[in-house]
């Protein structure tokens, strides 16, 4: 029933990876930018904001020609980067990077709604008592963003399991390195015999991601009760 | 107000049929530079003859087309795709005709290869994806031929067509491309690093037919005509095309 | 405790203004919503940065503009009791108490933590979770948590007014017994001059973010008298009672007092507004009131445009308000001998 090839194994185990290790990557500087965003004021606040959510709003090819500009060979890190021997472009890391990068808006954004849900008050509280605000952070607001993190980290998540724009241009369609389901999809969809091994592969897919949301909800339900 | 609705509906389905002059062109990606020049030509002695280009890998055009893309001639770059079309009934047997030949090169920006055996030591090398590029097709046949197909699997970075190939050769994102001699022809930083033997490959043929569509449309079948004509042979081998 | 306070902030559509010097250790904040109190306490407690001026704690500078002085809340040792009690909810009462114990410098941590918990009958509720917790177990708990942050001041933001008056009445005793008994002064805001007088020596009272008076809570009492819609209100310490006739009978003093509510306590504690004492010149014939006291005029006093007589019945004071007129009539004088009319009904018993 399922016709899979060792190559998309391969693409799922590489999907899975990926998504892991954007979502990992992402976690604390989500963190820290939802934190600032949310509880401090400052200059060019607003820039920053429209900064994050920037990937949104781009096509992820354009998110994924920037980054080639910016970490390619000639590119302003990229060359940086190469004299020290690391490359980025046409590996797995490329694909991380284009995840993390495109799935940040999404877990800045959850982040930032569980924060500001958190009674300033209780914040205030703390300080009172003796903590400070690097206390505070770590005691009161970093716990009670709990529903806040396992939101956005499933919507990242799922959203890595889904990038190809960005990751086709950064990363490449390497079978066996880079080519994450979606580009393994792609090409099947190119060549006109391969509809069975396409449909097991988005068959996966579903189930992957449908998996992911349900203990996205799990999790959301379990998180209400004890709030 | 019902009555204009119809008048203008039947304005715009007229219009169409005014258009039938439009030739719509499904054409293997390698002959983008070649066709355009041949078109343009015939468009110099055939006014009013409109040219819809589509340029892609071929496996990715025959699906188009299978799934009822408008398309009145189809150039591929091997016989699959073109008898992957016959097979479905999509184009006019009769018309089937080769138009030209190729050959496969290794391109890139660095002189790290220098043969088929130096590959081994590359980190990166760019094909157009086997399942649809035919170049790619050619490509992974000539690695299984020489017994490398193993060595080099996790080196192989899948383009969708051999331009794709070639930007990443010229970029220098990759140590190198299977491409087209004539696509390496028009490199502009990139040079043929070594020709492929060509008993690791069957020889690159360039099939052309008119589709079931095209053999109606007039001018399709004109502009078919002249691709055979000593005119476009020559134009082609300026492009490094070869004739037999 | 002494502070002083000199400090202007504004906002859009409000502006604090206010400088006054206080001293003791139950001090009240009295003032109704909008007239600034709460951000007199924020900025007391280093969460609002005033515009400029200087705060100054038994002789500490908080805060100066002019000597860019503004110590961070987590250094000032000032501890708040909220409104909205404001646990952390996902911490056990436990971990909420002791939040601001573990972070108190060891030099400082004098006060006994089972010792609290015995006094605020904490103990069952140690291991629970906070947001389970019944109203008046919530404001104990966080009563408790403030006090274990071994703060040199305490500050409670109106924490009886999202209670109803059963909680009320029952947690003052802890409010007052708790920091009295670990020595902690503190800062009493709230909107009810009953409160003030149970709870607080000295009043500063606020209206429209400026300071309006600066006197003991049973003066504030009385020069509000006229203004207030429940006049003055006395609070009446009650004996155990006996039934009569439908009513109950309470010993006051040397006198005794008919209630139609009965107390199943042995004392307890009733409310009479000032305005439901009606005065006799003479002894009345026979009135349907079923309390008639004999008092003695101790002193008048002015409030608003109402007349404060302050009566002394059977060992009790009593201060009923009547207008000039009313003064005039009757011949009110200190010394004077006046009969004091009250309903049964008038009384309003304490709950807790």
């Amino acid at each position: 029933m399922l016709h899979l090839s060792p190559t998309d194994y391969d693409a799922i185990r590489l999907s899975l990876q990926v998504a892991f290790a954007a979502t990992l990557l992402s976690l604390p500087f989500g963190f820290a930018t939802a934190y600032l965003i949310t509880f401090v004021t400052f200059r060019g606040k607003m820039l920053v904001e429209v900064l994050v959510n920037l990937p949104l709003t781009l096509p992820p090819v354009v998110v994924g020609y920037f980054l080639l500009l910016l970490l390619g060979k000639h590119g302003l890190l990229g060359s940086l980067l190469n004299d020290a021997g690391i490359r980025l472009i046409f590996t797995l890391k490329a694909a991380v990077i284009a995840s993390a990068v495109v799935g940040f808006p999404l877990l800045v954004r959850s982040l930032r709604i569980g924060m500001e849900g958190i009674d300033p008050q209780l914040i205030n509280a703390s300080r009172t008592l003796g903590a400070p605000w690097y206390d505070a952070l770590g005691t009161v607001i970093l716990p009670l963003s709990l529903p806040g993190f396992i939101a956005g980290s499933s919507l990242m998540f799922a959203r890595s399991l889904g990038e190809f724009g960005a990751t086709i241009i950064v990363a490449g369609n390497i079978p066996g390195v880079t080519q994450t389901i979606p580009l393994a999809i792609y090409e099947y969809a190119s060549s006109p015999s391969s509809e069975t091994m396409a449909l097991s592969l988005c068959l996966v897919a579903v189930v992957i991601s449908m998996v992911v949301l349900f203990l996205h909800e799990l999790m959301a339900k379990k998180m209400a009760r004890r709030g | 107000m019902r009555c204009l609705l119809s008048i203008c509906l039947l304005v715009l389905v007229w219009t169409t049929f005014v258009y039938a002059d439009d030739v719509n062109l499904s054409v293997a990606a390698s002959l983008k530079e070649a066709i355009n020049e041949l078109s343009d030509k015939f468009t110099k002695t055939h006014p009013g003859v409109k040219f819809l280009k589509n340029y892609g890998a071929s496996g990715a055009l025959a699906k188009q087309v299978e799934n009822g893309a408008p398309s009145d001639i189809f150039i591929s770059a091997n016989v699959e795709w073109v008898d992957y079309l016959k097979s479905r009934k999509l184009v006019d047997i009769a018309s089937i005709g080769t138009l030209t030949y190729n050959a496969l090169v290794f391109a890139g920006t660095s002189d790290k290869a220098s043969s088929m055996r130096d590959l081994i030591k590359l980190e990166k090398i760019a094909i157009g994806s086997p399942k649809s590029v035919p170049a790619g097709e050619y490509a992974t046949e000539a690695f299984k031929r020489a017994g490398l197909d193993k060595q080099l699997a996790k080196k192989l970075v899948m383009a969708k067509d051999v331009r794709e190939c070639l930007m990443y050769a010229e970029k220098g994102e990759v140590d190198g491309a299977f491409v087209y001699k004539t696509d390496a022809l028009q490199a502009k930083q990139a040079k043929i690093l070594f020709v492929v033997p060509q008993e690791l490959y069957p020889r690159v043929t360039y099939p052309m037919v008119l589709t079931s569509t095209g053999v109606k449309n007039r001018d399709a079948v004109a502009f078919f005509a002249y691709l055979h004509s000593a005119e476009a042979t020559s134009v082609l081998a300026r492009y490094g095309f070869a004739t037999r | 405790m002494q502070l002083s306070m000199a400090v202007h902030k504004s906002f859009e559509s409000f502006s604090l203004s206010t400088d006054f010097t206080v001293s003791g250790d139950r001090v009240g904040i009295f003032g109704s919503s909008g007239s600034g109190k709460s951000t007199l306490v924020s900025m007391l407690a280093g969460l609002v940065e005033p515009d400029s001026g200087e705060i100054t704690l038994d002789g500490d500078c908080l805060f100066s503009s002019e000597k860019g002085i503004n110590r961070r809340p987590e250094q000032r040792r000032i501890a708040i009791v909220f409104q909205q009690h404001c646990l952390f909810p996902h911490l056990s009462v436990k971990n909420n108490l002791l939040y601001g114990f573990k972070r108190c410098p060891e030099q400082y941590r004098s006060i006994d933590v089972d010792a609290l918990v015995a006094v605020l009958k904490l103990e069952g509720l140690l291991g629970r979770g906070v947001t389970n917790l019944s109203g008046g177990e919530k404001q104990r708990v966080a009563l408790g948590r403030a006090i274990l942050a071994n703060p040199r001041l305490l500050l409670m933001d109106e924490p009886l007014s999202a209670l109803d008056d059963a909680l009320r009445f029952q947690i003052i005793p802890y409010l007052k017994s708790v920091s009295e008994q670990f020595g902690i002064p503190y800062l009493f805001i709230s909107h009810s001059l009953v409160e003030m007088r149970l709870m607080t020596d000295t009043v500063l009272a606020f209206a429209k973010g400026a300071l309006v008076e600066q006197t003991t809570s049973e003066q504030l009492a009385r020069n509000r008298m006229d203004t207030s819609p429940v006049g003055y209100i006395n609070l009446l310490k009650l004996g155990a009672p006996s039934p009569a006739d439908g009513l109950c009978s309470y010993p006051w003093g040397a006198a005794h007092l008919l209630i139609s509510a009965c107390s199943e306590r042995t004392c307890s504690m009733a409310e009479l507004s000032s305005k439901d004492i009606i005065l006799f010149k003479q002894h009345p014939e026979a009135i349907s009131a079923r309390n008639l006291l004999q008092c003695r005029v101790r002193s008048l006093f002015n409030s608003g445009r109402k007349i404060g007589i302050e009566l002394e019945c059977a060992g009790n004071t009593l201060i009923a308000e009547v207008v000039q007129d009313a003064v005039n009539e009757l011949g009110i004088v200190p010394g004077n001998t006046i009969y004091a009319a009250i309903k049964a009904s008038a009384f309003r018993l304490l709950p807790g």
